[in-house]
């Protein structure tokens, strides 16, 4: 038997159990899964972006809030010289197209506060995304993706991120802009609150998706994730998946993926090159993660810098290691079609004019290799 | 004899891996015949790891073999998947 779940979104809890293999277990053909129209239309479909080759850019050391656990913030990196100069970029966006990258991801600290770097990132590389805290809106001609990033009421953000009225002006800025995904990251602490976020967002016709509170190196802090918040924080993904499927980018495979208490590296282990020492193919050989002096450095480089690895349920982090073990998946039709939802998913989240499908696989799987604990 | 059978067999194995990445990967200006057997797929090819993935996944439906996730490296170019499924099929 697979590993399917058994338990419906409400009831599953993270799991930490093996599962063990069932040498009677009926083992798929990869012909036989594509065999199904459904998961075939769906594979054609997110292939067709097999091309795109990540590496992220620091582009500013400035931000314009400052929260507590923020990444950036962490770590020597904030100390790094600011290069400003457009040409300079022009030159560094060129060059990464010329080693193969196809798309961008513009983070730390705050890139909206660089419009004018940002312009020629997007002239050189038509394809990225921005992490931005939403508050300064970013000229409509830089045609990326813009991700914002919310972590809860208006009351939340006064205390944790000293912004006031964030989500008014993050609404404010940003609804009705086809760019912009709202990203709502689960802490310890915010998760009853996050129903009343979404539905003033969806109110807004505003799209939303889901991050995990992945905690710095040496933060123990209130925000950081515990088995019940981990539990809590799946229950909560579902339920606002199944009210607003229509402007909830997720899926029931994504919500398990991020809240086990097991990390991303040790579901799927990490292909970043901070984890893998590996420089074959794929992101240890390609990912770089520059700083604001464009300079890179392998051994910490990552999506989410100064993490702390075990702990890294980030979901920029997912939408790559999740992705790249697409075999791992392709073993049984609940896998492939939790695998395509997940890759779906991470499309439609960063690709200007992805469409997200439907979910395939409306019931929870496991990770490959692991089981849902009983509820 | 023997030598020359295990060529042949490689030979075959060769052509048929090539007729899989072309059409996986939609090649359009190579063929079974004129593609290169050393030709490194990650330096020369540029193909990337879910390329790659893609094709492994045919190539175990193929031949009914298991290609472990940390023996990508080993599928260096057509000669050495070739090798590489000559010895699990044997």
């Amino acid at each position: 038997m697979s590993n399917t779940g058994q338990t419906t979104g409400a009831t599953v809890v993270p799991l930490d159990r093996t599962a063990s293999h069932d040498p009677n277990e009926r083992r798929w053909k990869f012909s036989e899964l594509l065999a199904d129209e459904q998961m075939h239309a769906r594979w054609e479909k997110v292939r067709k972006f097999f091309f795109l080759r990540e590496s992220t850019y620091d582009m500013s050391n400035r931000c314009n809030i400052r929260c507590e656990g923020c990444y950036y913030f962490e770590g020597d990196k904030q100390f790094t010289r600011e290069n400003r100069d457009p040409e300079a970029w022009r030159a560094l966006m060129r060059a990464e197209r010329e080693r193969g990258i196809t798309y961008v991801v513009l983070a730390g600290a705050e890139p909206a506060l660089v419009p004018e770097l940002l312009e020629v990132c997007h002239q050189e590389m038509p394809l990225g995304s921005i992490a931005s805290n939403g508050v300064r809106h970013i000229p409509a001609s830089v045609g990326y993706k813009i991700h914002i990033s919310v972590w809860g009421s208006d009351e939340t953000s006064a205390r944790v991120r000293r912004a006031k009225r964030l989500l008014e002006r993050q609404i404010d800025n940003y609804a009705g802009d086809e760019r912009a995904v709202f990203v709502y990251t689960y802490t310890r602490e915010n998760i009853a609150e996050a129903e009343a976020v979404i539905d003033r967002l969806v109110a807004n016709d505003c799209k939303v998706t889901f991050n995990m509170f992945s905690s710095p190196v040496g933060y123990s802090g209130p925000l950081r994730h515990d088995s019940a918040s981990l539990s809590a924080t799946r229950c909560s993904m579902i339920e606002l998946l199944e009210r607003y499927p229509d402007h909830v980018l997720f899926s029931p495979y994504s919500a398990v993926a991020h809240t086990c208490a097991k990390g991303l590296h040790d579901l799927y282990r990490c292909s970043y090159p901070r984890m893998n020492p590996s420089t074959h193919i794929g992101l240890g050989r390609s990912f770089r993660q520059y700083r604001t002096d464009l300079n890179w450095d392998r051994a910490v480089a990552c999506c989410v810098p100064d993490t702390d690895c075990p702990d890294c349920r980030h979901y920029a982090s997912g939408s790559a290691v999740v992705t790249a073990r697409l075999q791992r998946h392709a073993i049984d039709p609940d896998h492939f079609r939790a695998w395509l939802d997940y890759v779906d998913t991470y499309l439609a989240v960063w690709v200007m004019g992805y469409r997200k499908g439907e979910n395939l696989q409306p019931v929870p799987v496991a990770p490959p290799g692991f089981m849902l604990s009983p509820p | 004899m023997e030598a020359t059978a295990v060529k042949g067999d490689l030979g075959r194995i060769e052509s048929r891996v090539a007729e899989i990445i072309i059409e996986e990967l939609k090649l359009e200006e190579v063929t079974p015949s004129s593609f290169e057997r050393e030709l490194d797929l990650v330096d020369e090819l540029g193909i990337d790891s879910m390329d790659l993935t893609a094709v492994v996944l045919v190539l175990q439906d193929e031949y009914g073999i298991t290609i472990d996730e940390d023996d990508y490296p080993q599928l260096k170019n057509l000669r050495s998947i070739a090798e590489y499924i000559q010895d699990r099929i044997q």
